[in-house]
């Protein structure tokens, strides 16, 4: 299995920050975390999908609606590792999905004691979030673009 | 000849009077004949709209409301289209790509 968070390390690194997590069985139907909630712990998916949502007023009830779907491979949770340590998701299992917790304070002591291995992780979040920054910043240009051409129909 | 005069002047104005008498006699009878048929009284005068903004549709035009889980669904496509279409932009920035249109229903 190949993280997008990990990508570039050696194995032997790779190892190493694994080991400072723990795997999770997270049951179809169930939360990993949820908006507001603390965030001190990052998720590697191992299998399954976890769906990234926000909250959203449909006919005067508050529905989830799906913002992201995060596979294996990828990272979820990145707000473990950018103050204020707050999610600003929620993030279910439609289907049995396995993930691995890092949790934040491990992960810090590591990179303190590995500062090549804390770089490259920190430029693979920095991916991670450019990719998630751009993806959003065009949906908002696309959405503004279809409220101006309704105002101005 | 004063005789045939007279007995001419007096026939005109026979004539004249038996034709004003018939005249009369016959326009009464038309008018009676073209009285207007009694129509129906509008009990609820129709509002008028001349100078309304709104102007009411008939509740057979309005749009049957999805059910709500079909609703949830569409608002999920759509997200999923947006997302890919702005994927495709994200991978090769164009124009064109960044306002490419979609199959979802909240945008057609």
């Amino acid at each position: 299995m190949t993280h997008d968070l990990l990508n570039g390390l050696p194995s032997a690194e790779i190892e190493g920050i694994l080991a400072l997590g723990t795997r999770l069985i997270v049951p179809a139907g169930t939360s990993l975390f949820r908006l507001g909630d603390t965030a001190d712990r990052l998720f590697l998916t191992e299998r399954g999908r976890i769906r990234l949502t926000l909250p959203m007023q449909v006919r005067g009830k508050e529905e989830e609606i799906l913002v992201e779907e995060r596979s294996a491979g990828q990272t979820v949770g990145w707000s473990a590792l950018i103050p204020p340590y707050r999610f600003t998701l929620t993030a279910h299992a439609p289907l049995e999905s396995e993930v691995i917790a890092l949790p934040r304070e491990a992960l810090r002591e590591h990179f303190s004691a590995h500062p090549a291995v804390g770089y490259k992780i920190a430029l693979n979040l920095a991916i991670v979030m450019g990719h998630r920054l751009q993806l959003f910043q065009t949906m908002w240009v696309r959405e503004m673009q279809r409220a101006v051409e309704v105002r101005s129909a | 000849m004063e005789m045939l005069l007279m007995g001419l002047c007096m026939s005109v104005f026979g004539l004249g009077v038996a034709a004003l008498a018939f005249g009369a006699a016959t326009r009464s009878e038309s008018s009676d004949a073209t009285v207007q048929p009694e129509l129906p009284l509008v009990t609820a005068a129709a509002p008028a709209r001349f100078f309304s903004d709104r102007v009411p549709v008939p509740p057979a035009v309005l749009p049957r409301q999805v059910p709500i889980e079909i609703l949830l669904m569409q608002i999920e496509n759509h997200v999923r289209l947006e997302q890919a279409a702005a994927e495709s932009f994200v991978e090769f920035p164009t124009q064109a790509l960044l306002h490419s249109k979609t199959t979802s229903p909240f945008v057609n």
